[in-house]
């Protein structure tokens, strides 16, 4: 009998993503016999942290679980304690929280495409080669992060960690003049994004996947393309309400990870921007829309790393947005809410909360006492939900390869996770547990 | 690379437990660093990063493993200077207050199950573990804060941080008080300022996310809150969740419990 060959991949430190994760492929006989994404981020307790806190610290706390998604935590809390406690918001209010989460995604995604992905693509080492060697681009990205921080300082009152997003409103309402200075640099950058599309349009992908993943993401309501609502769908035709998120996504824990595994009724699921276009690209607005039509990700092309153009065809589409949300706060006196939120009072219950974040679906759980108390408290994050189908994705390329231990493969791999734009802070401290 | 690149002083970003704010405002401010240092070490940034010795470190996150220890203590032995940035680093942040709350390995094995390998610390700031040079707090730090205290000690110097209430910087905004004429359960009095009273200017309580100032009256933010009708535990778990110690309530005001920040050999 001959030995069987073996073969192992590793890559100690993922680099240019957010948070600490290494992977370990096992190829045995040119079978991949083994794949490990492992997370080894260090544990922070957020959801033992949250007990015996106030509903009006939720938003303060949970966006402490990730700097560049925290606009997402804080209205996904936001969502989570309203539908608990019955609150409902001006439409003003509702606009303005709308603006925010569009600069998230305008710095999110921005920051992902050019500073943490695009350097493979166009050759360049990282960032700061990108500043020296493609200045061009190192400016764009400074241009268009430096819009989304904008939009969030104006209304959040900094980049990111906001303090002005409150249960049941805002502190302070920006006035529309200062709206103004953002508006002339959205419609000024707006060309930018169209050009980054038609730019990752031309990449053409380093290696794929050989199955499908089941797409999720929330149905935004009324039709339009958006990043809000209260039930979700999925690519098999599936659809239900995040209040049975418990139900839909399983859970796993891995003995090598400190984030868990999740997935939909057992199906590898993928959450992000390629799921959200996937579902619902057919409603992205004038702008995105004729660039999304003649991309591959229309034409039903899953791979992977078409993730980085359908996050450009994002950016377009909240330029767009941004403009409309703008135009609308310009046009109709504000509504100030009915109960001032600093002085909120609250009603005892539980609800879930989602937002879609630039990585995907976000879930926060709680149950709230009478006194405000937070008695329960869990959270899912878009990362941990994708976890499950990087290992898969890893699987296949792999297994493709002709010589696995090559450099090329590795480096093939990183680019391959890095299309995720893993958030493996989030997926660490987001592990799901209910804590009573 | 240049021969100018080779006589410019090094610097390493390093991360251990946190959200990555820290590192996002440094990769958001990094063309007005690339003029001045060499970055040896950036994960989060770049892929080629180098373990050799380095004139600067700055840190962020906190220790929350065995493992993130191993990691601070290489970074203590290969630099010339470590600078803490952020609350995570300086204070432990949100997950400290967790840990000097509830106990971690009950944490663990409630979130992870009984059999868990997964080796864990009860997360604290760094200064905990190795001598630190320069603490620079807030969550997220200031950028500008930040660009001064590497301006300083890109030069050699040890970087000067200011660790005043917050209420200096919200009189200088001559903004209406909160706490006083509005009756909101503001942290500024405690808290350390660099933020430019943010909360303050926005109409909202000051949350305590800088972190304690120097000599912080805990006690007398305590009874004033208190006697505006805020109840004392809630009082004492706002106070404690951004870095506010459990050992600071009942004390004598009068002891420096709000660190220096500067501790120079």
């Amino acid at each position: 009998m001959t030995e069987l060959e073996k073969k192992t991949i590793k890559i100690a430190e993922v680099t240019r993503v957010e948070g600490h994760s290494a992977v370990h492929v096992e190829i045995t006989d040119g079978q991949v016999t083994d794949v490990k994404m492992e997370v080894t981020e260090g544990k922070r307790f957020f959801e033992r942290m949250l007990l015996g806190h106030q509903f009006s610290e939720m938003p303060h706390l949970t966006s402490r679980i990730c700097a560049i998604c925290s606009a997402g935590h804080v209205l996904a809390a936001i969502h989570s304690v309203e539908r608990a406690s019955g609150i409902t918001v001006s439409e003003t209010t509702r606009l303005f929280r709308l603006l925010m989460q569009m600069g998230m995604f305008i710095e999110s995604h921005a920051t992902h495409i050019y500073a943490l992905a695009l350097p493979d693509f166009v050759g360049a080492q990282d960032v700061a080669d990108l500043a020296t060697r493609f200045q061009a681009k190192f400016i764009e990205w400074t241009k268009l992060r430096s819009l989304g921080a904008a939009i969030q300082t104006t209304v959040g009152g900094r980049p990111f960690h906001p303090v002005n997003l409150h249960v049941g409103g805002l502190s302070h309402y920006p006035s529309v003049a200062q709206l103004e200075p953002l508006l002339a640099q959205l419609k000024e950058y707006q060309q930018i994004a169209v050009d980054l599309c038609e730019l990752l349009l031309g990449f053409a992908p380093p290696v794929r996947r050989t199955t499908d993943p089941c797409y999720m993401a929330l149905i935004p309501p009324d039709g339009e393309y958006g990043y809000m609502g209260d039930r979700v769908k999925a690519s098999d035709g599936w659809e239900d309400s995040i209040d049975n998120y418990k139900e839909y996504l399983g859970e796993k824990v891995l003995p090598y990870s400190h984030a868990k595994q999740s997935n939909a009724r057992g199906k590898s699921l993928m959450v992000g921007s390629l799921a959200r276009l996937a579902l619902f690209g057919d409603r992205l607005g004038r702008m995105a829309k004729p660039l999304y039509e003649k991309s591959p990700i229309a034409s039903g092309d899953t791979n992977t790393i078409w993730n980085n153009l359908a996050q450009a065809l994002e950016l377009v589409d909240a330029i767009e947005q941004s403009i409309a949300i703008i135009g609308k706060l310009k046009s109709t006196p504000y509504q100030i809410d009915l109960h001032d939120p600093r002085k909120q009072s609250i009603k005892a219950g539980s609800a879930t909360g989602a937002t879609e974040c630039p990585r995907g679906t976000l879930y926060h759980h709680f149950v709230l006492d009478d006194s405000g108390k937070i008695m329960e408290a869990d959270i899912v994050t878009p990362t941990a939900q994708n976890v499950g189908r990087m290992e898969v994705d890893i699987r296949e390329v792999v297994q493709q390869a002709k010589d696995p231990t090559a450099a090329e493969v590795r480096d093939h791999l990183e680019t391959l996770l890095r299309a995720y734009d893993p958030c493996n802070t989030c997926a660490t401290h987001m592990v799901s547990i209910s804590y009573r | 690379m240049t021969e100018r690149g080779k006589s410019l002083p090094t610097i390493a970003l390093e991360e251990l437990a946190g959200c990555a704010g820290e590192l996002l405002v440094i990769l958001e401010n990094l063309d007005q660093l690339l003029p001045f240092a060499r970055v040896l070490r950036f994960r989060f940034g770049q892929s080629r990063n180098d373990t050799g010795p380095v004139d600067i470190s700055f840190v962020e996150g906190s220790v929350s493993q065995p493992h993130d220890l191993e990691t601070l203590k290489l970074i203590r032995q290969r630099s010339k200077m470590v600078i803490a940035v952020g609350n995570c680093a300086v204070w432990g942040c949100v997950q400290g207050s967790c840990a000097q709350k509830y106990p971690v390995p009950e944490m663990l094995r409630k979130v992870y199950g009984d059999d868990t390998h997964i080796d864990s610390l009860p997360s604290a700031g760094i200064d905990n573990y190795i001598k630190v040079d320069a603490k620079l707090s807030g969550c997220p730090i200031n950028a500008t804060q930040l660009l001064a205290v590497a301006a300083s000690a890109l030069r050699g110097h040890l970087p000067y941080v200011i660790q005043k209430p917050v209420c200096l910087e919200c009189k200088y905004k001559e903004n209406v008080c909160v706490l006083v004429e509005q009756g909101l359960p503001c942290l500024g009095p405690v808290t350390a300022a660099g933020c430019g009273a943010l909360c303050p200017s926005l109409g909202a309580a000051c949350y305590g996310c800088w972190g304690v100032c120097e000599a912080p009256q805990i006690d007398a933010m305590t009874s004033t809150l208190t006697d505006k009708g805020y109840k004392y535990e809630e009082v004492r778990s706002r106070l404690t969740t951004f870095g506010g110690s459990e050992k600071l309530f009942g004390r004598d005001e009068t002891s420096a419990a709000g660190a220096s920040c500067i501790t120079a050999e």
